[in-house]
């Protein structure tokens, strides 16, 4: 009853105080919007895929459409066509409307296979004997197929983007020549009907993310940042925690409270639960966010994987390490202004090495051995682990284990100051 | 008259400290007595009550309350105490019944009982009509009546008051002196009261210690202390003990 009460008086305090809820639940759901927008398109060059690419055909013939629907089965582009000039098409990639944009000149098509034609042609006459094929020179001039890469493009990214357009021209170029050879062969035999050739690759790459349950969920803005920044809410939870500890102390309700047989630690276990219970409801509502709020703003939508109950326990966890920490703020600091400043900038140090700001793996390596000590690191990773691995209650085991660990020393650590000063 | 605290050579010296806050107290309170606990600033008069609510053990010396200590005894000696402190320890936010109400359940008081309690003290300090308004919007006389029912609630044999009547207007002063006279009287409510307001200790005190440098200088009835020490009222006795220099350090 009294834990009840005490619960019920937490909620009664917390629901009056504006400035608390709206540092409570309306900063994170504004941060995970901002950053999640903002760190959108950086995140997506990163993660390869539905990349905006612009087709500015000007030579509409077979090596324009061979290129397009190879385009579009690699599934890495988003392919939008349109008739512009150079300059407007540079202009397209620079405001960062498109990350890729390919100009294919005008006959390129019609030049490829004249190309092919005459190589073919030099090179079958060399057997024949055909000292005028032969002699005639090749043109070796090169068709020009023109990319614009978004400057903020990774060189990475760039590189593979490249390539991967040049082994799809370079597939079209041997398509051609092989033509080529067969016209000229027909030539030579007209009455032969020769088997077409194949041409599909003889090597083949068999590529699988190294991933459990065969989950191939590749991170993106949205999967980082809804768990990221509702852990930094949920760790934030220390400063009001802790102001409500130390109001307490200097208006003598501790002190009141005190007195009174064995209710200071039922109040105690009050606020703790209430503030609990408070980072839960947060974490269920910054998820709403993610998966109803966020698609609407043209993100997509968060994969909660499908494992709630280890979800839910991974924010338990991370909730009981974020209001033991509040505790232990609470109980060290001497006043509401350094219990802010000091909740604050530690929440701020352990959120920034912990990869909520900048996801650990594009930190260099020196910071990703750094981050592993920030309990915010440890239920991001668990999170990552659900929503991108499926991980279940074991793989996860260990990151929990640390956060009820974490709580457990933020715990003792108060006990023990508050005795050491309570003998002093 | 039965003890009901029973002070034994108490000390008290914290750590790195030049010397004892509280140095060899030794007196004893009836119950049923108004004991007022007088000195000047700095004079060990909160390190004591700290000890007597058990919120600290003492460095050396008993505290004995209806003869137990708080080291065995520490649930037993903190039911027999109310306190109120010289803060206004309420939650501003919520309204005085909601406070009470929390209050209340922290001393394990529940049902229609405390809801009776609640009604009845703020019905008697005038609070009834604006019990369901926020403390934070009372004045500080108001304050200091919710103050005081909090202290109250579980019916303590031992009522602590720390400065009651500090900053508040003389018609809430005298509403809570003359209820807790009231609740002396009737009750048999043992009271322990520490001020600066020497006129108004003389007036309700029955018994009066002095104490300065965490030494017990004196103590007695409050008449009889006067008539000891040849004065008028209580306020020349303690100048005359405790001297006129300042004492914050």
């Amino acid at each position: 009853m009294k834990l009840l009460y005490s619960i019920y008086k937490e909620y009664k305090v917390l629901t009056r105080d504006r400035a608390g809820l709206a540092i409570t639940f309306i900063m994170p759901t504004v941060l995970i919007l901002i950053i999640t927008l903002i760190q959108d398109t950086t995140f997506r060059s990163v993660n390869e895929a539905s990349v905006p690419l612009l087709i500015v055909d000007r030579d509409h013939d077979s090596l324009s459409s061979v290129l397009e629907t190879s385009l579009i089965k690699s599934k890495f582009f988003v392919i939008t066509k349109k008739q512009l000039s150079d300059e407007e098409t540079k202009k397209e990639i620079a405001t960062g409307n498109f990350f890729i944009g390919i100009i294919i000149p005008e006959n390129t098509s019609k030049k490829l296979r004249e190309k092919s034609s005459a190589r073919i042609s030099k090179l079958l006459g060399s057997f024949s004997g055909d000292t005028t094929a032969v002699a005639e020179p090749l043109d070796t001039s090169k068709l020009k197929v023109q990319l614009y890469f978004d400057p903020i493009t990774k060189k990475s990214f760039k590189t593979t983007i490249s390539n991967s357009i040049e082994r799809i021209i370079s597939q079209i170029e041997m398509q051609s020549m092989v033509s080529s050879l067969n016209e000229k062969m027909k030539e030579s035999f007209p009455l032969a009907t020769p088997s077409k050739l194949e041409l599909t690759p003889i090597v083949s790459l068999t590529e699988e993310y190294a991933s459990y349950n065969n989950s191939t969920i590749i991170p993106n803005s949205v999967q980082h940042n809804v768990p990221a920044w509702t852990l930094f809410a949920m760790f934030f939870i220390c400063i009001p925690l802790a102001g409500n500890i130390i109001r307490e102390r200097d208006d003598g309700s501790a002190f009141r409270l005190l007195t009174m047989p064995g209710s200071y630690m039922i109040v105690i276990l009050g606020k703790m639960l209430t503030y609990v219970i408070v980072s839960l409801i947060q974490f269920a509502l910054m998820l709403c966010v993610g998966v109803f709020i966020l698609p609407l703003l043209g993100l997509p939508e968060l994969n909660i994987g499908n494992n709630l109950p280890v979800l839910f326990l991974v924010a338990f966890a991370a909730g009981l390490a974020a209001t033991g920490f509040g505790l232990l703020v609470g109980t060290i600091a001497t006043s509401h202004d350094q219990a802010s400043l000091f909740g604050a900038v530690f929440v701020i140090i352990l959120a920034a090495i912990g990869g909520i700001w900048v996801p650990t793996f594009v930190m260099p390596e020196v910071m990703k051995k750094i981050a592993v000590i920030s309990p915010l690191n440890w239920g991001l990773e668990a999170f990552y682990g659900i929503f991108l691995r499926n991980f279940g209650f074991k793989e996860i085991f260990p990151e929990v284990a640390k956060l009820l660990l974490f709580f457990g020393a933020s715990l003792g650590g108060s006990y023990l100051y508050q005795k050491y000063k309570r003998l002093k | 008259m039965s003890i009901l605290v029973d002070i034994q050579h108490v000390s008290k010296k914290y750590k790195d400290a030049p010397r004892a806050a509280v140095n060899d107290l030794t007196f004893s309170i009836d119950k049923g007595n108004v004991f007022g606990l007088l000195g000047p600033n700095g004079a060990g008069k909160t390190t004591f009550i700290s000890m007597l609510c058990g919120l600290f053990p003492t460095s050396s010396g008993e505290i004995y309350i209806n003869g137990k200590t708080h080291k065995t005894h520490s649930k037993e000696c903190k039911q027999v105490i109310g306190v109120v402190p010289q803060e206004i320890a309420l939650y501003p936010k919520l309204t005085a019944w909601e406070n009470l109400m929390f209050l209340g359940h922290m001393y394990g008081l529940s049902g229609t009982s405390l809801k009776e309690n609640v009604k009845e003290n703020l019905r008697i300090l005038g609070l009834e009509e604006n019990m369901h308004q926020k403390i934070v919007s009372y004045s500080g006389g108001m304050k200091r009546r919710v103050n005081l029912i909090a202290g109250l609630l579980h019916n303590p044999q031992l009522l602590i008051l720390d400065e009651p009547t500090v900053g508040v207007d003389v018609q809430s002063k005298q509403a809570i002196i003359e209820h807790l006279k009231k609740l002396n009287r009737e009750n048999g409510m043992t009271i322990l009261y520490t001020s600066h307001h020497l006129e108004e200790a003389e007036d309700f005190c029955s018994h009066i210690a002095i104490i300065d440098d965490g030494k017990l200088i004196t103590q007695g009835a409050t008449k009889q202390l006067i008539a000891d020490n040849n004065c008028k009222s209580i306020e020349e006795v303690y100048l005359k003990i405790t001297g006129v220099k300042f004492r914050d350090k």
